[in-house]
């Protein structure tokens, strides 16, 4: 904090002096305007003479008396230490009395404690104000009442921290419906199906990760659930090219999202971009408005480089998947379109949604 | 690799892992404490190692991949939970592997961590 203060001479009113004759009043209209300010700030002021012995308040005005619950005569020849109690942090209030002793600047969050007993959140903003003769002369002292603010901060901390643990929770859940497919596929002679399920039910789980994170938010970001679903088919990162923006959807828009994009990545791994060295997967996301501002968030995947497509495989042989994937889309009343170009799979996913920040 | 040990508090997933081990010919031994991987550890020939991190009632898997690093026995961290652990897992020079992923790909991610150890 630098050192500084306010340098004026004309710094305290008439009113509630413990030593008359130490403070020095405005003078004509001044005085009178700067008596009705203090009166009518909502802001809370006091000023200590650190001249004194332990440094007592020697002034407050009116908003300090409604904040603290004491009037001026209680608190006038006081240290302002009154005001901490049980919960204030000791730290803050060591921070306090070396800005005091260093004649600084100074602005603190601490714990006070009105005349009920009941506690608030204060940012405190004190510094040396000096005389003339360029002395120390005062500590000024405002304070503001916070706790709204940190009830939000609060509130929005603990959100955030049930997102994790729910976030913690559910991938574990996945994890162990995972194990037990596995398990039961084995014991089965079914591994093949087993895999099938588990490589679905791991791509769900993953769609659903940056859910969790910010689901307090209501929605999710479409940008960062297509790349947990899609990075894990990349590991060197240079295969799948993302280019998108921070457009949002509801949570359950995106599960018909992430498992059509697990089928493409698979599908792709076999016979696509992926199923050689050099294919290229370009993502691309965003959302587009109609004139009566019905939004639509769109999907769209580009293979190219991969093998030569002859021909379009025939509705028979396109896989389980993609009817799954057509019927999890049609539910959230979402479209799916498939080219078969000549550089490749060409997949646009259209689907309404209801927010489109 | 004859056997490897298995820190697992979830019995399902334990068992997964120890059927994919199985599959590579590789024993395995699954536990679910700290003092039960440690003791483990001094009763038998360990040359690898799977560890789930957060082991439950704020317990984690830390005493054992200490003790592991202290006898040079590879092993990877298997943990559903990136963000909270993330101070001790830096603390811990070992492969993550993310849950949920299917045990092969644990199984071969530890045998990867070991070839180029």
């Amino acid at each position: 904090m630098s050192k500084g203060g306010v340098r004026s001479s004309n710094q305290a009113a008439t009113i509630n002096r413990s030593d008359p004759g130490s403070l020095d009043a405005f003078t004509g209209s001044s005085g009178l305007l700067f008596e009705q300010a203090m009166a009518q700030t909502r802001m809370a002021v006091c000023l200590t003479d650190p001249t004194q012995e332990d440094d007592p308040i020697v002034f407050c005005n009116q908003a300090f008396e409604k904040l603290t619950g004491y009037s001026s005569e209680e608190v006038v020849g006081r240290n302002c230490r009154f005001l901490q109690g049980a919960r204030t942090d000791p730290d803050q209030v060591s921070r306090i009395r070396e800005a005091i002793r260093n004649e600084e600047v100074v602005v603190v969050e601490i714990r006070n404690y009105r005349k009920d007993g009941t506690s608030f959140w204060n940012a405190l903003h004190l510094g040396p104000i000096y005389g003339e003769d360029g002395k120390l002369k005062y500590f000024f002292g405002s304070q503001w009442d916070v706790s709204d603010v940190h009830l939000a901060k609060a509130e929005e901390r603990n959100a955030k921290a049930m997102a994790r643990e729910v976030s913690h929770r559910l991938k574990n859940v996945f994890a162990v419906i995972g194990a037990i497919v596995n398990i039961t596929g084995r014991s089965m002679d079914a591994r093949p199906v087993a895999q099938k399920i588990n490589d679905r039910v791991i791509a769900l789980g993953r769609s659903y990760e940056p859910t969790l994170d910010d689901a307090f938010l209501g929605t999710i970001e479409v940008g960062q659930a297509v790349r947990s679903v899609l990075e894990p088919y990349d590991p060197e990162g240079n295969r799948i090219h993302f280019m998108g923006n921070g457009v949002r959807t509801e949570p359950n828009a995106i599960s018909a999202i992430g498992l059509t994009l697990h089928e493409l990545a698979t599908n792709s791994i076999k016979y696509g971009a992926l199923s050689n060295e050099q294919g290229i997967i370009r993502v691309k996301w965003g959302h587009e408005a109609d004139p009566h501002e019905r939004h639509t968030l769109n999907v769209v995947w580009e293979e190219t480089g991969g093998p030569k497509i002859l021909e379009a495989p025939s509705p028979d042989n396109q896989g389980t998947g993609f009817k799954i994937s057509e019927t999890l889309l049609q539910h959230a009343r979402g479209v799916m379109k498939r080219e078969w170009l000549d550089d490749g799979l060409r997949v646009t996913i259209s689907m309404p949604i209801g927010s489109k920040e | 690799m004859k056997c490897v040990l298995i820190l697992e508090d979830e019995p399902f997933i334990a068992m997964d892992l120890r059927l994919a081990l199985e599959d590579r010919d590789i024993d395995a031994i699954a536990t679910t404490t700290c003092d039960e991987a440690l003791e483990v550890l001094n009763g038998r020939s360990i040359e690898g190692a799977i560890l789930d991190v957060n082991l439950g009632q704020g317990k984690t898997c830390e005493a054992v991949a200490l003790e592991l690093t202290k006898r040079n026995i590879p092993f990877i961290l298997n943990t559903g939970d990136l963000d909270r652990s993330g101070e001790m897992l830096r603390r811990i020079e070992a492969p993550v592997v993310a849950k949920p992923t299917p045990s092969e790909i644990v199984v071969d991610c530890l045998l990867t961590h070991r070839a180029a150890a």
